[in-house]
């Protein structure tokens, strides 16, 4: 276990995990990179995001 | 208690309460007497709720001697995956975290069920949050697959799944984030909906990830299914994400024919994007077959690759489960357990700009599976890709994960419904996933009926349980 792990997870405000739990860390956000990795580059700048907000007695 | 009555559908059920022929407190009293004798090998039910289902049933019963039949629900025994509130009963979401919360008021969901007069059993087995399992290290054991106990029955909505394999109950509601509904039902031989997004409310229901959380029915048979989705399904001021969209008459297809429908095949999720089980294939082809020579319009429609559906929905999904678990992963890590532990944590180090681009995307992603779909009536592809693996196989469950077609309906919200394919030469089940448009459920009940009636798969249940 690297300390440099246990300081990521202090930094998240993780400082109750346990070295077993910072092993599980450490395996979730590698698994994570490797989606990341999938986001395409390059789209259009107004490309809007899914969920957008509404004012409130808006009409849906 | 016959097997009869243990597997009689709901659509069946409640015609023989109508009639007056089936007692709806004997139904409920022999239902309870084999979850009694049984359960203790499946795990289906966290909590068991005896006393409150035989008052459900005496009051239904009153009510329906004296001629105030309320519907197809009636006096019908239904149970609730443990992460749906129900008034006055504990919500535990299968974990030490929420152990002693009780819920202060029914879920929408369980209001309108209540209302139709079905009759509650109990709270059943999830994976953990709906997220981790299965899992050893909880409160409560893993449910496990009636077609043998020694496998995986699927999850998130596992006791749903079981129970319903197990002849426990013919109707329950699961929820569905990456395929929770779909997943069990594929391993258990069951039919679970996911409906388009919006169109049940979530309001009562714990969350996972806000934008791909759904409720939705699951049962043994295409009419069942419908039935409770009519039940259930509807406009809810109260949940942001409802939509508005009126409600049809979800029966209203059943017992047409395929004559004529463009079935579009997604064969590149299950044969190219990941390699599915020979089995599990042939079931497919065989499926599409039978559609064909019944007179659809097949064709196949290309999507963007699976590995992409995944990869957004596991962003969305990682980012939005942090959210809600945040503060329980920083104060009591170590009341979860090591799986859902291990995947809530995968959103702990994502950027904003990571999730919004991902948000970004699934917008693309949506708009092309539109177009695909836009001279279909529906599609049907894999749900699993494989039949259930042994529920101590570490290797297997990890690759349950990705080895599925049904992330990419939770990414665009479009309804998937998900049927019995058949049976492996192991003699477990396989499966196939029909995908509507928007809104779209009638049709996915359509020809998910014609199919279970043309092959009869829904009629075999698991022998250690149907005699």
């Amino acid at each position: 276990m690297t300390e440099e792990l246990r300081d990521k997870a202090r930094t998240l405000g993780l400082d109750r995990l346990t070295a077993e739990h910072l092993k599980q860390f450490e395996r979730a956000t590698t698994g994570m990179e490797r989606q990341l990795q999938r986001l395409p580059h390059g789209m259009p700048t107004a490309q809007e995001p899914a969920h957008v907000y509404r004012a409130k007695g808006d009409t849906q | 208690m016959s097997a009869d009555l243990a597997y009689l559908g709901l659509a069946e059920a409640a015609e023989l309460i109508r009639a007056k022929k089936l007692s709806p407190v004997e139904y409920a009293t022999a239902l309870l007497a084999r979850i009694e004798h049984h359960d203790s090998k499946y795990n289906a039910f966290i909590a068991l709720t005896p006393e409150r289902a035989l008052k459900a049933a005496r009051a239904a019963e009153a009510e329906i001697t004296a001629g105030r039949w309320r519907g197809p629900f009636h006096g019908m025994p239904y149970a609730l995956k443990d992460i749906i509130d129900v008034e006055s009963l504990p919500t535990t979401a299968h974990s030490k975290i929420l152990i002693g919360n009780i819920a202060r008021r029914h879920a929408v969901v369980t209001e309108r069920l209540e209302a139709a007069g079905g009759v509650l059993l109990g709270k059943l087995s999830t994976h953990e949050f709906a997220i981790g399992g299965p899992s050893f290290d909880l409160p409560w054991p893993p449910a496990r697959n009636p077609w043998n106990r020694d496998h995986f029955c699927g999850g998130s909505s596992s006791g749903s799944g079981a129970g319903l394999a197990a002849g426990f109950f013919s109707a329950a509601l699961g929820t569905d984030t990456g395929g929770s509904i779909r997943n069990p039902a594929s391993m258990c031989g069951t039919t679970g909906m996911k409906p388009t997004y919006g169109r049940v409310s979530r309001r009562g229901v714990a969350p996972l990830a806000f934008s791909l959380d759904h409720v939705g029915p699951m049962t043994r048979t295409v009419r069942d299914n419908a039935l409770m989705l009519q039940v259930i399904a509807g406009h809810d001021p109260s949940d942001p994400g409802s939509a508005d969209e009126s409600v049809p008459d979800y029966g209203a297809l059943l017992g047409l024919d395929v004559r004529g429908l463009r079935i579009g095949v997604i064969r590149h999720f299950y044969t190219k994007d990941v390699v599915g089980n020979p089995e599990q294939v042939e079931a497919l082809d065989d499926a599409v077959k039978l559609l064909a020579e019944a007179g659809a319009e097949i064709s196949e429609i290309i999507l963007p690759a699976l590995q992409d559906f995944s990869a957004c929905g596991q962003i969305i999904l990682a980012a939005e489960a942090y959210a809600v678990h945040e503060q329980w992963l920083k104060e009591r890590p170590e009341d979860y357990g090591a799986r859902a532990r291990e995947r809530l944590l995968a959103g702990a180090t994502l950027r904003a700009v990571d999730y919004l681009q991902a948000v970004r995307w699934r917008l693309q992603l949506r708009d092309r599976v539109a177009a695909a779909f836009a001279n279909i009536d529906l599609a049907i592809t894999a749900s699993s890709m494989d039949p259930a693996c042994r529920i101590d196989d570490e290797e297997a469950l990890a690759s349950n994960y990705w080895r599925q077609a049904r992330m990419p309906f939770n990414v665009t919200g479009q309804p998937g419904l998900v049927i019995p394919a058949g049976f492996s030469n192991g003699g477990l089940p396989l499966s196939l996933q029909l995908v509507g448009h928007p809104f779209g459920e009638a049709m996915l009940y359509r020809v998910a009926q014609f199919y279970e009636d043309a092959t009869g798969w829904t009629k075999r249940h698991p022998p250690a349980l149907s005699e």
